[in-house]
């Protein structure tokens, strides 16, 4: 291997090969997925998520929750997740069609969100575990996002959104505790979380 | 372009070697300063991430600065450290080594340094950036894209310059340092314009993306860490011992077999992840296979030295670099086998995969480049170290710093991996477990730290006031070392 033409087409076609089965191939395939449809009640899954939605990724992005939180359940024979309710059926390429970005996540320090939005309905939740997340749990290792809040003084009405704090956390008489925009569309986002509807190449795992 | 053989010079090979030093001196130096510069802000944000991840509303955790959060300071650290010091350090090394064995002079250091500069202002726009929320959200991808595409612009500079060198050569054989460089050059350059390209400017569909990002991820360290310190080692080990390479034809498996291997490793990160199984499938293949080369470059460093390892107590740069080796099979095999399914579905989510990281860029890439570091910098300021404990204290600091880190880690990961798979213990109950173990990270962090702040002010020490060597020891010194690679080179011939 003295000849230094032959040194650069190997480095090019090993590393082309790589290059077509990891990067050229799925860009491609994974852009002919389609929605299935149910049989039963002909309706289309995945649906595609709410502008804000994409917004909220964005601040999920910035806010780093990635490094944490994974996105992906793994099927029954790889992992205990659907034992420990993160979902009912392993996910596949088709629940991620629609999303601008992907975050699968490669460390569970907080727990998947694959299917948070399944398992919480209720924004209050996500603000007050994304404000205050020891006043739910003490011993929970995850930080506070505090600038994804402001505390005002309420002008009339209380706002829908207001935080409700009691104890040293509670905010003085008369002011109120809101998300900003950004904790707005984090939450529609987290609320958009949802893979529990049915895809034919992912049964759900019946104990 | 702008390098020229200087073939007179071909009979007077000393001669030559000084002048090729002196005329690399400012650009190599130039990205060594950079890399030294990064790796002082990485670790910064290395401690200040592993306090948050442990004490989280303590007050020197930063709680509710959000630039400083750690969200942001983690992959602060991950990118001012693969991006800031390893990269920088590596073109260094890399740019040194090539001129070195092609026996070619650089005429002017502008172009280069130019490379540099723009390399470091794309650093410092994605680091405010990304401190200033405007994370992508890709892992080792997380720099807005403008600063992606400056960061680009330098390292397409930065591969020309290393071609040009290349195809400028004097010399008939294409040494085995030579092989890995090229790879590495062409490679980075290749992948981060993929990255870039399919993840921002013409996004790909759904986990397509995921697919790319982590083919991405598999390939930076696999196809530019690895070879670039590969290089070093395999021109090191015999110049600084004056042992030949144990066996050309284990070379040559260990160099094809990277490249064969190296680009299909990504996926392993996601295994039981949303894509069709052959994909993962490929990659833990892959991933298995890769051991072969591993074990060829590991039997040829480990047989070139047989006999001699006693060497180690006297020559500091060597031990740094044979250590780095040692790390490089631990780093592979540990990746090999939390590759397996059977194995990855306790360890995949878990700190052994951060443990296994860490063996890859601080044993293995880093040792090696600090081991480089100690070698080359004399020998272009034509100076000594001063205080050698100071070097001797790096190297002890950074060993038990690591040690502790990756047993503390492995033990660590293997107790959170169990508890997550046993859907009776409650998540907040597994992360409790981990406590001890995240404050003996946070010591072991420490002391990896300190002994790297050593290794800075060592830098800092030679750079700004040790007096050049006086001339008569000086050109003894140039005449053994010139002897000594003539030997290298011919012997693995």
């Amino acid at each position: 291997m003295n000849k230094i033409t032959g040194l650069f087409f190997g480095v090019f076609v090993l590393f082309g090969a790589a290059w077509f089965g990891l990067v050229a191939y799925p860009y491609l395939t994974f852009a002919g997925l389609r929605q299935a449809k149910d049989d039963a009640t002909g309706a289309l899954a995945p649906q595609g998520n709410p502008g804000t939605a994409a917004q909220g990724a964005r601040v999920y992005a910035a806010n780093g929750c990635l490094y944490c939180h994974s996105q992906f359940v793994r099927a029954q024979d790889e992992g205990n997740d659907i034992d420990r309710k993160w979902g009912t059926r392993r996910t596949v390429a088709r629940d991620y069609m629609f999303d601008r970005q992907v975050f699968l996540g490669t460390s569970r320090l907080g727990a998947d969100l694959s299917n948070v939005g399944v398992r919480q309905t209720d924004p209050q939740w996500f603000y007050r575990i994304l404000y205050s997340p020891q006043t739910m749990s003490p011993e929970v290792s995850m930080p506070a996002y505090r600038w994804l809040f402001v505390t005002r003084e309420i002008q009339g009405q209380p706002s829908v959104d207001a935080l409700k704090l009691e104890g040293p956390e509670a905010p003085s008489p008369g002011y109120e505790i809101v998300p900003t925009e950004e904790g707005k569309v984090l939450v529609g986002y987290l609320l958009s979380l949802k893979k529990n509807y049915p895809l034919p190449e992912a049964p759900e795992t019946t104990e | 372009m702008k390098e020229t053989a200087i073939s007179e010079l071909e009979s007077h090979p000393e001669a030559a070697t000084e002048l090729i030093d002196r005329s690399i001196r400012v650009p190599v130096l130039f990205f060594f300063g950079s890399g030294v510069f990064w790796l002082v802000v990485a670790s910064a944000f290395y401690l200040l991430s592993s306090w948050q991840i442990h004490t989280p509303s303590a007050w020197w955790a930063f709680p509710g600065v959000a630039w400083l959060s750690f969200g942001r300071a983690y992959p602060a650290f991950l990118n001012c450290y693969i991006y800031g010091w390893a990269t920088c350090a590596g073109i260094g090394t890399g740019i040194w080594l090539l001129s070195r064995l092609n026996g070619v002079t650089l005429r002017s250091p502008l172009f280069p340094v130019i490379a540099g500069l723009v390399w470091n202002i794309g650093m410092i726009s994605g680091l405010f950036s990304l401190l200033a929320g405007a994370s992508t959200g890709r892992q080792l991808l997380e720099f807005p894209s403008y600063s992606a595409f400056i960061l680009f612009f330098a390292l397409a500079m930065i591969s020309l310059w290393a071609m040009t060198i290349v195809c400028n050569r004097k010399r008939g054989i294409v040494s085995i340092s030579e092989w890995y460089l090229v790879g590495a050059f062409l490679w980075f350059a290749w992948m981060y314009a993929t990255a870039n390209i399919a993840l921002e400017i013409a996004p790909a569909p759904g986990v397509a993306q995921a697919a790319i990002n982590w083919w991405y991820v598999g390939a930076l360290v696999q196809l530019w860490l690895t070879p670039v310190a590969l290089a070093t080692a395999y021109y090191l080990i015999p110049v600084i011992s004056g042992r030949p390479i144990y066996s050309y034809k284990l070379a040559l498996l260990g160099f094809w077999g990277l490249a064969l291997f190296g680009g299909w490793t990504g996926m392993t990160h996601v295994i039981g992840g949303p894509f069709p199984a052959w994909i993962v499938t490929a990659s833990i293949v892959a991933k298995v296979l890769l051991m072969i080369p591993v074990f060829a470059v590991a039997a040829n460093f480990h047989l070139s030295m047989k006999g001699h390892f006693g060497m180690l107590r006297d020559h500091l740069p060597l031990r740094f670099v044979l250590t780095g080796t040692v790390v490089y099979t631990a780093f592979s095999l540990a990746g090999s086998v939390i590759s397996t399914r059977s194995i990855a579905q306790f360890t995949q989510f878990t700190f052994v995969t951060v443990m296994q990281n860490q063996l890859g860029l601080f044993g293995f890439y880093s040792m090696i480049l600090f081991g480089a570091f100690y070698y080359i910098v004399p020998k272009l300021l034509n100076r000594q170290w001063l205080f050698p404990k100071l070097v001797e204290a790096h190297f002890w600091l950074i060993v038990v710093g690591f040690v502790l880190l990756v047993f503390d880690l492995t033990i660590g990961g293997l107790i959170q991996g169990f508890g997550l798979e046993d859907p009776q213990i409650p998540m907040i109950a597994v992360n409790d477990l981990l406590g001890p173990f995240l404050a003996i990270q946070d010591f072991a962090a420490l002391l990896l730290v300190a002994g790297n702040l050593g290794f800075v002010v060592a830098f800092m020490l030679i750079l700004l006031i040790s007096r050049p060597v006086r001339q008569r020891e000086a050109a003894i010194e140039q005449s053994n070392e010139a002897s000594e690679s003539t030997e290298a080179e011919v012997s693995v011939a």
